[in-house]
């Protein structure tokens, strides 16, 4: 397994905006959070909105102080996840599937007599 | 055809490389942008990004942004486009990123693109290859498991090929693209991570042959996509009972092999169509039509269909139990075994 560090930069939060303010951190340096973890709570001219967690992996670098001032698509956070070089990687939509050695069946059939 | 035969490969020294289906697509890209200038491709993040599936990696870099390149997130103006690159001799390979979105693009691809060979008596033939990852499988959200096959091998003046695997992949794209009329490629998304080895060969059989992937004596399963590795999956299973089905990969579902079909169903006397699309209207209605009109003195029992359901495509989760299962599958063998 290596390790392979992804970063995330802050994201359009909608119709246009060019930055928003950090509010608060709510994952640290270290800390290791699930896709769709509540990441950071920042706030734009609009309104302020918690950004869940684009990734799962170990947190390694926050790119931003609280009450910071981030623009569009500098880097916010960066992760250190495990990736393996063999692993298929799903697209952006959808996960790879499984398939299973041995599936699963109720029905058993007859040979025909003809 | 005849554009097939001229290309017939030897059989000596085809090299075999283990790839998956998303590698056997883009080897197959790269070959085809290096053999014909006038080939391009384009589409929604096809270009820096390589695509979200991988499938035009590397594809930007090696030939340029003006063979390889981006699109807006625009569907119908991506076929549109097409349509004015083919009337000016370019051989256009674009790629709509799911099934979902190609209605959008419907106008464009059934008013236009099928069309203009035919409304303007050949002075304009559209070499078009619509690149369109298709079906199910892969749990992702609404629009993005949708089979459309059907619909547009209903519109005359399309043809439609299906791979099943890395090889079938790469030998049924170099045919579509070379071919000078417009083919929907239709890429099974939940096999893009199958890896198999691949014979590296220029297609051996013309447009429209359909394969038997596995034979057998007792009834023939009939699918493309991602379904017929899941009847091969019920044969293998079928097997362990004593009963030997064979598996018919049709490949192409316009036009449709039904001399094939009739070969395999004469012999084996019982046929079940298997398609992840609802059922009503389904290819699988033509596909039985056919077998029912060339082989109805043969046949032993109704050509059975084991499909999706007449509903909208499911979330994610309940995937499983919208796509035909072993056991559908397996169901609709012993009904035919016992009619």
């Amino acid at each position: 397994m290596a390790q392979e560090n992804i970063t995330f930069t802050l994201p359009d939060l909608g119709e246009g905006l060019v930055e928003a303010t950090v509010l608060e951190w709510q994952v640290a340096v270290g800390d290791v959070i699930e896709r769709n973890a509540p990441l950071v709570e920042v706030e734009t001219t609009k309104s302020a909105v918690v950004i869940p967690s684009p990734q799962a992996g170990r947190v390694a670098e926050l790119h931003a102080e609280e009450d910071q001032v981030v623009p569009v698509g500098e880097p916010l956070v960066t992760f250190t996840v495990e990736t393996s070089d063999d692993a298929p990687q799903a697209g952006i939509v959808g996960r790879v599937p499984t398939e299973e050695a041995r599936p699963a069946r109720r029905v058993r059939l007859k040979p025909p007599t003809d | 055809m005849t554009e097939l035969i001229e290309r017939t490969a030897t059989t000596t020294d085809v090299p075999v490389v283990e790839l998956s289906m998303q590698q056997a697509i883009n080897r197959a890209l790269r070959e085809l942008l290096a053999e014909d200038p006038d080939v391009l491709v384009f589409g929604e993040d096809v270009g820096a990004l390589g695509g979200v599936f991988r499938v035009t990696d590397g594809l930007q870099k090696e030939f340029g942004d003006k063979r390889v390149f981006d699109t807006p997130l625009a569907e119908s103006a991506i076929m549109g486009m097409a349509v004015g690159l083919a009337m000016n001799g370019w051989r256009p390979v674009p790629e709509l990123q799911f099934d979902g979105f190609a209605y959008p693009a419907i106008d464009q691809i059934v008013n236009q693109v099928a069309r203009m060979n035919y409304r303007t008596r050949g002075a304009a033939p559209m070499p078009i290859t619509l690149r369109l990852p298709s079906f199910g499988g892969i749990q992702a959200p609404e629009h993005h498991g949708e089979s459309l096959e059907a619909l547009f091998a209903h519109t005359p003046g399309l043809k439609v090929a299906v791979p099943s695997d890395p090889e079938e992949a790469y030998g049924l794209l170099l045919q579509a693209v070379r071919s000078d009329d417009p083919v929907v490629y239709m890429e099974p998304k939940s096999r893009y991570w199958d890896r198999r080895p691949v014979r590296l060969r220029e297609p051996s059989s013309p447009i429209g042959a359909s394969r038997v992937v596995r034979p057998g004596r007792h009834a023939t399963l009939i699918a493309w996509g991602a379904m017929v590795q899941r009847c091969v999956r019920v044969a293998e299973l079928a097997a362990e009972d004593g009963v030997e089905l064979e598996v018919v990969d049709l490949r192409w579902l316009k036009p449709i092999d039904t001399a094939g079909l009739a070969e395999s169903v004469s012999r084996t006397k019982r046929a079940v169509v298997v398609h992840e699309a609802p059922l009503t209207a389904g290819l699988g209605a033509e596909v039985s039509a056919l077998v029912t009109e060339n082989c109805f003195g043969d046949l032993a029992a109704p050509v059975q269909r084991v499909t999706g359901f007449d509903v909208p495509y499911p979330a994610g989760p309940l995937e499983p139990q919208y796509l035909p299962t072993i056991d559908r599958v397996l169901l609709a063998v012993q009904r035919t075994l016992e009619y």
